[in-house]
């Protein structure tokens, strides 16, 4: 026969996902770090005009072929390059990456260029927490062999490559984690809730 | 061909030089017949005197390799037979470099690279047969950077997704100890300081145990903690007369370089046996100090087991309870609880130690440098409207652009009087 539109009473219709998730959330937010950001200001650039009319530009051109400027809110730095595109870092948001990236576009204009806004976009994200136990590293490399790599005699913390999502991840012997390589902040708490079970295990 | 040869069969003058097997010889190209033979030896009189006669020899196969590949599987096999490795290591090794010949990364590499990498592929193949070779070893044979060789080293266990085991920690104290020159009285080593070899290499892995159960070689660098091992093991061997040793006169008369980390190893190896110490009832008494301690070692080692199980306890636990106690007091005055001291059955009431530590890595245990506060939540949009008078704060003063040029050429003429054309 067919199946009735609405359940019958000695059939009660049961919610599909589970009201408590099947294992424990750490508990443990990790904090955003360092947000690597890019956007095209869309029109070629002089940086010897620049680095001379701004304050805070820096350009060794015979170190490195970009300026170098920074401001104080958020605190970032940018490169900017001659091509019109501009790398920012150092902004511990997103928003803040893009508010950080509009101000030097803003100064590049008021310096006299053309300045536009294009394909404003999040690289990389780096965040960090620390599980507060410490964790046997050489025991970690055994069991996850596949994803570990832990080599004392160069780098003390272990190095995590996770597949989903991915990113890696710095584990030290103190318990304190380093997560990068995201694109989206979803990621890297992710990564984390992913990784809390494995190192209780150790 | 030039030198008017003939054929002594046909009468060609079209004779090649061919190499094959062992020898080159000169072949007419018509009728083949061999004109001239090089070397009086051919690979059925190699084998009739025992000599090995390479695949690559007889097959000519390294005319299809690169010169700069056979210099490197040559630097390959040198390195080989310099660290004494058994053949089999060679061949591997070797096998190693070819793979990472054929990504095309490898071969557009630079020079410095490509002999980097030569160490890599043997580090590799040591690790893999449970060789303890350390890198610094490798570095120190070819010269190079450990930088550079930990960049080429990361760089080609991922191209070639290798399984590379953990150094064993067991088989490099080994090594290492037998490196120590102390098992034979001479100029330099006096005879009070010599020593039986296999005492001290069994009590300097004891210690090196020791300090792996209580977290002083996680993260660390293996070798110093085996210097800082082996120092102490044999200082406690014969304590009377070596006490007044220090660990850089010993490594000196040792003939063995005193990795810096050493010292501070050294140090954290004998505040956990001081600790140990306080949880044995005839040594309590005595009131030991870093050095006296070592005068025990022996009994200390030997009854580790159950003094590392009384002298710390779980540091997890330590944690969770020592936030507890602060989320407590915060809470509420005099609600934290006193920390249970371990069994009272060594020692008496008023005896007692001070309550176990917690086993913890050393970094865990000293206190934050600065303690940072949380960073304030963010309200940030992205879309805030951005002032000009902000904007401006960025820009120079028409005055301040006169001021920065004049400066500018100021320096310019300063250089070119100081470097004239």
């Amino acid at each position: 026969g067919t199946t009735p539109l609405y359940p019958s009473p000695m059939t009660p219709m049961t919610p599909i996902t589970p009201a408590t998730p099947a294992s424990e959330s750490s508990g443990i937010v990790p904090q955003l770090q360092n947000i690597v950001s890019t956007v095209n200001l869309g029109c070629k650039l002089d940086l010897k005009t620049i680095a001379l009319r701004a304050r805070n530009a820096e350009y060794n051109p015979k170190r490195f072929a970009a300026v170098i400027m920074r401001i104080r809110e958020p605190r970032t730095t940018a490169l900017i390059f001659s091509s019109g595109k501009m790398v920012c870092t150092g902004a511990k948001s997103e928003e803040q990456s893009r508010l950080a990236a509009r101000k030097y576009a803003r100064v590049v204009q008021k310096l006299g260029f053309p300045a536009k806004f294009l394909d404003f976009k999040i690289q990389n994200m780096v965040g960090s927490c620390d599980v507060k136990f410490p964790i046997r590293l050489e025991g970690l490399v055994l069991t996850h062999q596949q994803f570990s790599s832990y080599e004392p005699e160069l780098f003390p913390g272990l190095i995590y490559r996770m597949i989903k999502p991915r990113i890696v991840l710095l584990i030290f012997v103190s318990g304190k984690v380093v997560l990068t390589g995201a694109k989206v902040r979803a990621e890297i708490y992710e990564a984390f809730e992913n990784i809390y079970p494995i190192l209780k295990g150790f | 061909m030039p030198g008017g040869g003939h054929c002594p069969d046909c009468g060609s003058t079209e004779l090649v030089e061919d190499s094959h097997y062992s020898q080159s010889q000169l072949v007419c190209s018509d009728c083949g017949c061999v004109v001239t033979e090089g070397v009086l030896t051919t690979t059925f009189s190699d084998e009739g005197n025992l000599r090995e006669v390479t695949y690559s020899r007889s097959t000519g196969e390294n005319d299809q390799v690169s010169r700069s590949q056979q210099r490197g599987l040559r630097r390959v096999r040198d390195l080989c037979r310099v660290l004494q490795l058994p053949s089999t290591f060679e061949d591997t090794a070797v096998a190693y470099y070819q793979q990472a010949y054929r990504h095309s990364g490898i071969r557009a590499a630079r020079l410095q690279k490509k002999e980097v990498l030569v160490g890599c592929c043997v580090l590799i193949t040591c690790r893999q047969h449970n060789w303890p070779l350390t890198m610094g070893t490798v570095c120190a044979l070819l010269y190079a950077d450990l930088d550079v060789f930990s960049g080429t080293y990361m760089q080609i266990v991922k191209l070639l997704g290798l399984d590379v085991p953990s150094l064993c920690l067991a088989d490099l104290v080994k090594t290492y100890c037998s490196s120590f020159r102390l098992f034979q009285a001479s100029p330099s080593v006096p005879p009070k300081y010599v020593e039986d070899k296999e005492k001290m290499l069994s009590r300097t892995l004891q210690l090196v145990e020791l300090a792996d159960e209580t977290w002083l070689v996680t993260g660390r660098h293996p070798l110093p903690v085996i210097t800082a091992a082996t120092f102490l093991a044999w200082q406690s061997l014969q304590p009377s007369h070596r006490l007044t040793c220090s660990l850089a006169r010993f490594c000196k008369l040792a003939n063995v370089d005193l990795p810096y980390p050493a010292s501070s190893r050294l140090q954290e190896l004998l505040s956990v046996l001081l600790r140990m110490a306080e949880r044995l009832a005839w040594l309590q008494v005595l009131k030991l100090d870093k050095r006296s301690v070592v005068k025990h070692i022996g009994d200390l080692l030997q009854h580790r087991h159950t003094l590392v199980r009384k002298a710390f306890r779980d540091g997890t636990a330590e944690m969770e309870a020592g936030e507890k106690e602060l989320r407590e007091r915060c809470q509420g005055p005099e609600q934290g609880k006193e920390e249970v001291a371990s069994s009272s059955l060594d020692l008496p009431e008023g005896k007692r130690p001070a309550s176990p530590t917690p086993l913890l890595p050393p970094c865990m245990l000293k206190p934050p440098k600065r303690i940072c506060p949380p960073p304030p939540v963010s309200t940030v949009t992205g879309d805030e409207n951005i002032s000009d008078s902000e904007i401006e704060q960025y820009l120079r003063t028409p005055q301040e652009i006169k001021d920065f040029e004049k400066a500018q050429a100021a320096r310019q003429a300063a250089r070119s009087v100081s470097n004239p054309p």
